[in-house]
């Protein structure tokens, strides 16, 4: 069973409540697919057991074979690469790593070298669960990659619950992808609800089965409530705005640990979520 | 005449990037707005913009099989790098990134490479100028492009009606629609929250600023949440060559003003002038 944080809006509260559950579940893997900016990292405190490089692969021209064609320029789709009469240049940063330019060089001129654009850590958190997660390097454009390989790292563990990127684009689409259920966490307002119908039309294109949980709630208004009613989206828990949870944040500390209260809260959530996956997948 | 842009982003998300844009709107002379934020739009929720033109944004192409010339030959599902092609030849669209591998490859003509409407550009204007946005289609890639087809069609708006400033609102984190947004950018401001998180975050949009961008100046957002942090962001932003220059409080009355769509600046005159909002415009105009 894979599960799926996310919210459209950041902000809201992926990482807190995907952190909280996790804390309560140790068996569960706990991924971070949010490799532009990780947090859980901070709160889970993980003992890293190995590390790894994330690399692609770039084409650089062979020049005493390249005869200038413009064949490998004209294919690419990117215009990742420049070619004069006498010079034929790709450019890294551009290129996607799709392999159309060697296989359309007659002279077999181009030649792949690698490069690395970030890096994954696994290891046990502090709370005992297994623990992956990817970060992307500073100036590169895209870490769809990091976010695939950590999906495969875990594909085979049990239950996983994955941190998403905030969103609707390439990088949450990768880190969705292929989950069972997603929990959406949004905010009682306009940003939140706005955002959160962007995921909603995302999942269901997916065809993923969700639930929500409001966090901050007391905040805002009920916008969030009327629009999960017409959707009938399940609002499967409900954090309240609370000053206590706020500064544990700030500290790098989990809810779960501020008071028996939310201890209670959060193995709730987790009751609600067990119940409405026994529900979508048993009927 | 030289067009300045303001970009505001943040790293972290939802520490108040749409708020501050927002709230700056009504303060500054002679400015486009536009919103690059593609795939969570909000700024138009408080600028309720009046909808000049809509126009489709066109991705790059996505390959499109015809299934009744295919023989099942997997020549391109063996060529796809992004995994975008399953066994039984259904591509998913999700995943194909546009490059023309499999329509190359096939040996049957069975692949086309085909336009894709992925997005949606507006042409708006609001109360205190024009503004360019954008919606992307949930689950759509190519969100770099539409951020720059965004900033030019700003910058045409401002050419063509001789505005000084635009004002731009961007993303979250630091992939290519951060870097699409603040590329040769004059003034960066990065909002950040007093949180452990929010100083990790804002580091990582620093190695992001100094390769791509101008001057930099940070926000703290609900300063007030953690001082402690706050002093450490302050450490940070100084370490890294830039300066907080405005502390904005965490306070009901924010919240307030957003949810009832409002542009907070206006909406909490009283608490802006006492965190020194005027003299914050001042110093990044």
């Amino acid at each position: 069973m894979k599960i799926a944080v996310l919210s459209g809006k950041g902000g809201t509260g992926k990482t807190t409540v995907s952190n909280n559950l996790a804390a309560l579940m140790t068996e569960a893997t706990i991924i971070d697919c949010d490799v532009e900016e990780p947090n859980s990292f901070i709160f889970l405190k993980p003992t890293v057991e190995k590390e790894e490089d994330i690399c692609v692969e770039y084409p650089v021209v062979d020049d005493l074979r390249c005869k200038h064609c413009k064949k490998c320029a004209a294919f690419c789709h990117y215009n990742a690469i420049i070619a004069g009469t006498l010079l034929t240049l790709p450019m890294k940063e551009i290129c996607h790593d799709c392999g159309g330019c060697a296989i359309v060089c007659p002279e077999s001129a181009i030649e792949y070298q690698t490069r690395t654009i970030g890096r994954i850590f696994s290891g046990r958190a502090v709370t005992g669960n297994k623990m992956v997660y990817g970060v992307l390097n500073p100036g590169e454009l895209s870490g769809v990659r990091i976010i695939n390989q950590v999906k495969k790292i875990v594909q085979n563990d049990p239950i996983v619950i994955v941190d998403s990127p905030p969103g609707t684009s390439c990088s949450t689409v990768a880190a969705v992808e292929g989950c069972d259920f997603a929990i959406i966490v949004t905010e009682p307002t306009p940003f939140g609800v706005s955002d959160m119908k962007m995921v909603v039309e995302m999942l269901r294109s997916m065809s993923i089965p969700m639930a929500v949980v409001i966090n901050k709630a007391g905040l805002g208004d009920d916008e969030v409530y009327k629009y999960c009613h017409d959707e009938k989206l399940e609002i499967i828990g409900e954090i309240s705005f609370d000053k206590t949870i706020a500064e544990a944040y700030a500290k790098g500390e989990l809810a779960v640990d501020v008071s028996e209260e939310k201890r209670i809260s959060f193995t709730q959530l987790w009751g609600a979520i067990h119940g409405i996956i026994e529900v979508t997948y048993d009927h | 005449m030289t067009i300045k842009e303001i970009v505001i982003i943040s790293g972290k998300g939802g520490t108040g990037k749409t708020t501050l844009t927002a709230s700056l709107v009504p303060y500054l002379e002679n400015i486009v707005i536009a919103d690059c934020d593609v795939d969570a739009p909000d700024l138009h929720i408080l600028l309720d913009p009046e909808i000049r033109s809509r126009e489709n944004f066109v991705g790059l192409k996505k390959a499109v099989v015809d299934l009744s010339a295919c023989t099942h030959c997997m020549a391109c599902v063996d060529s796809c790098k992004f995994d975008a092609i399953s066994d039984s030849i259904i591509i998913n669209g999700m995943k194909c990134e546009g490059c023309g591998v499999c329509e190359y490859v096939c040996p049957s003509e069975a692949i086309a490479m085909k336009d894709t409407v992925v997005g949606t550009v507006f042409h708006a204007d609001t109360t205190y100028g024009p503004m360019v946005h954008a919606r992307l289609i949930p689950g759509e890639e190519t969100s770099g492009k539409l951020v720059s087809l965004v900033r030019n069609e700003a910058k045409k708006e401002a050419e063509i009606k001789g505005l000084g400033t635009i004002l731009i609102d961007g993303s979250p984190g630091i992939g290519c629609n951060v870097i699409s947004s603040i590329t040769g950018a004059e003034k960066v401001i990065i909002v950040t929250e007093p949180t452990m998180s929010g100083l990790h975050d804002l580091s990582r949009v620093f190695d992001i600023t100094d390769r791509f961008s101008g001057k930099v100046f940070v926000v703290i957002n609900k300063f007030n949440l953690s001082r402690e942090m706050s002093i450490k962001i302050e450490q940070e932003s100084k370490k890294r060559g830039s300066e907080v220059l405005l502390k904005i409080p965490f306070d009901k009355r924010m919240v307030k003003a957003i949810t009832d769509k409002k542009i907070p600046s206006l909406a909490e005159k009283e608490l802006f002038s006492e965190a020194g909002f005027e003299e914050f415009v001042k110093r990044i105009t």
